[in-house]
């Protein structure tokens, strides 16, 4: 078959098995777009910028575990999708980007619309290619979705020169069945014997914490960890991109971990004699500062990125390759030895956890009794928002506050339904990364639990949902400032409230959304709480957006002592610390 | 911190050797001094080809001589992030020697 590059590159992402590409056309693109047009299987969804493009082929990769495709112009289509790029880098989602480029000849002449995407894009991704001859097209196009989906995921980027989509030049068309890069060699099987050694330190322990996070994810690996704990039935916290890896509501779970994680989580992480960090790579909000993080833990470390262990914190054991194989030769070996655990031999160590939770843990039970003489607490409203949709919803979520709050109260049962920028901390990433579950999973509920601050940054996609009917929910944390800036000059600035406030700017969000053609709910008082959030949920055709006011002096707790803090330093409440 | 010798293979292909100054950057370490050349003889390097089962054609990979000053853990680190490009063949200091997927614990290159 001869093909010309435009739809050999369509033709290729099509036996990639790509469903949707978002993106935005433009004068590099030209050509690919009308091989966009010429074909029924995957669906074009225009979104209205391409950081939205982006964050949604995120949201659809973070929700599927499918790599997300994105489609942008040259120039300024390009740095348009930077942010996106740089936010699926550092949660290592699978992402393939491709950009249009001026044509070969005036490259280096800074030509219309011309820039060095793969210069600009070098350090945010895994990997990036140039198609230097559209003979190499699909090759190129195998290998890039080979290089996001294998070993650490992560984003990668195709700069493709207008003149090789060029319709009239033909060429044979043959899509490899496998890719074969010579130079890259992921590792997958665990070494036996470093599975002996966590064997012989977990009996050895007797204050054991598994510490799990996003790569346990990335590598579908959910079952196989909670296999683990069903032989060692050890506490286990999850980090920010870890949550409902392990059931959230399981009564081994101690919540998340860090920054503004639960005191018992941090409690148990700091006092543990062994910590087994299942694909996690102790970011400094886990750590807090390092030199003082779990001074008498033994450190097992399950990864799949070599690079990733002992980078922070020196690893006693590592066991490489994905969590998932590791964690089942692990289970094949505990199976016949689940009677030296069966007994729970942890029994005081949970004691000990049951006691620090009893003494600090989270109130859930806030949204229960409420008045109107005192305004809605974000925590209640998160609350009601778990309540009402049952705690299985698909939770999108941006940056700040109610970001921290959604990851504390909502509990995730099941991997992949809590969507979130951990890594980077992209404002603007919940209403794009929602419309890229949605699509995914059209059937399901899908909310965005957002501020009004971060709402802002991609608002424009509220055009996108009415064009794709995407009935999602937006639930806006409105507390009329940038919240967790505010926390911070609150606590280390003596309250000066430098630029954090919009005065009387902010748009009335419900005739806005009306605009679009969706729905606006406005709740002001606890006594609205319950009644409009279950209006919202009975809502299934239309995009309900729901601007909650709360509580403007509310700060997010505990929150680690730093700088020079270990683990059990906290800030437990407004001057109350640990 | 003493000055250290660094001695990559690499695939001979368009921005490879961005990507590696660009790490050193990225991740804030110094190169000292830096030297590139396309490998002709390919006998030194015997060993990549029988671990790897693969077969290097003339002008196909470089080598590349890097020198930075660093203490030993981050060495290990840099060692590790410059394993991890996708170009990267093989890369290898005083003590190890990284090949793709497989560490050795002495200098091969
Ligand atoms: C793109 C971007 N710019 C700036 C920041 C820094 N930042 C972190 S949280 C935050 C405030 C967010 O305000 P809002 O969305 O209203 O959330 P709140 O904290 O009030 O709940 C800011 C500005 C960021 N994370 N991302
Ligand atoms: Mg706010």
């Amino acid at each position: 078959m001869k093909l010309a590059g435009n739809d050999m590159l369509i033709q290729s992402l099509i036996n990639e098995g790509v469903e949707y590409i978002f993106g935005y056309p433009g004068g590099a693109a030209l050509h690919i777009y009308d091989a966009i047009f010429n074909q029924k299987e995957m669906q074009h969804i225009l979104v209205r910028h391409e950081q939205g493009a982006t964050h949604a082929a995120d949201g659809y990769a973070r929700a599927t575990g499918k790599p997300g495709v994105v489609m942008v112009t040259s120039g300024p289509g390009a740095t348009n999708a930077i942010t996106g790029i740089a936010t699926a880098f550092m949660d290592s989602i699978p992402m393939v980007v491709i950009s249009g480029q001026v044509q070969s000849h005036l490259i280096g002449t800074d030509a219309f619309q011309e820039t060095d995407m793969i210069g600009i894009s070098r350090p945010i991704v895994k990997h990036s290619f140039t198609v230097d001859h559209q003979s190499n097209i699909p090759r190129i196009v195998k290998e890039a979705f080979y290089v996001a989906t294998s070993g650490r995921q992560g984003p990668v980027v195709i700069d493709v020169p207008k003149d090789l989509t060029n319709p009239d030049d033909l060429f044979d068309f043959n899509y490899p069945d496998e890719a074969n890069i010579r130079s890259y060699n992921p590792p997958i099987k665990p070494e036996e014997n470093q599975i002996d050694r966590v064997i012989e330190a977990l009996k050895n322990s007797k204050r054991p914490v598994i510490y799990a996070g996003g790569g346990t994810i990335a590598s579908n690996a959910s079952n196989e960890l909670r296999e683990f704990n069903s032989y060692i039935k050890a506490p286990v916290t999850n980090t920010l991109m870890g949550l409902g890896v392990y059931p959230g509501t399981d009564k081994y779970f101690l919540g998340m971990l860090g920054m503004h994680g639960t005191y018992q989580a941090n409690m148990a992480m700091h006092n543990a004699d062994l910590i087994l960090a299942v694909g996690a790579r102790f970011d400094d909000r886990i750590t807090n500062t390092p030199e003082k993080f779990a001074p008498r833990a033994q450190i097992v470390h399950f990864d799949v990125d070599h690079s990733s262990v002992s980078k922070i914190i020196e690893a006693d054991i590592a066991v490489f390759g994905q969590v998932k194989d590791s964690l089942k030769s692990i289970n094949e070996k505990l199976k016949l030895e689940s009677s030296y655990f069966n007994k729970d031999r942890f029994s005081d160590w949970h004691n000990q956890i049951a006691n620090w939770k009893d003494a600090h843990g989270l109130n859930h039970d806030l949204y229960k009794n409420i008045d109107d003489k005192s305004p809605i607490l974000p925590q209640a409203a998160v609350q009601q928002i778990y309540q009402t949709s049952e705690g299985r919803a698909f939770v999108t979520s941006d940056v700040g506050q109610h970001q921290m709050f959604a990851a504390q109260y909502y509990h995730f049962d099941e991997p992949r339904k809590w969507i979130n920028s951990g890594g980077l901390g992209t404002m603007g990433f919940g209403l794009p990364s929602a419309m890229g579950v949605k699509l995914a999973y059209p059937d399901e509920e899908v909310i965005c639990i957002t501020g009004e601050g971060s709402i802002q940054m991609c608002i424009q996609e509220l055009s996108t949902c009415s064009q794709y009917k995407l009935p999602i929910k937006i639930f806006n944390i409105n507390n009329l400032a940038l919240g967790m800036v505010k926390q911070w000059q609150d606590m280390n600035y003596e309250g000066r409230h430098s630029s954090i406030s919009y005065e009387d700017s902010l748009p009335d969000f419900s005739k806005l959304v009306e605009s679009y053609g969706h729905v606006g709910i406005k709740i002001t008082k606890n006594s609205e709480l319950k009644q409009k959030i279950e209006e919202a949920f009975s809502i299934n055709d239309r995009l309900v957006f729901v601007d909650i006011y709360v509580d403007p002096s509310e700060h997010v707790y505990p929150m680690l002592v730093a700088p020079n803090g270990s683990l059990e330093n906290m800030w437990l409440s407004k001057g109350k610390k640990t | 911190m003493i000055e250290r010798q660094l001695t990559l293979i690499m695939e001979n292909k368009p921005g490879a050797l961005a990507r590696v100054v660009g790490l050193f950057h990225q991740r804030g370490y110094n190169i000292d001094s830096l030297h590139v050349d396309p490998i002709t003889d390919f006998k030194p390097y015997e060993f990549i080809e029988r671990e790897l089962n693969i077969k290097f054609q003339k002008n196909e990979v470089s080598r590349l001589i890097i020198k930075t000053t660093v203490g030993d853990t981050l060495m290990r680190q840099i060692l590790r992030q410059i394993n991890k490009l996708i170009e990267v063949i093989a890369v290898s200091d005083n003590d190890n020697t990284y090949l793709k997927g497989i560490l050795r614990d002495e200098n091969l290159l």
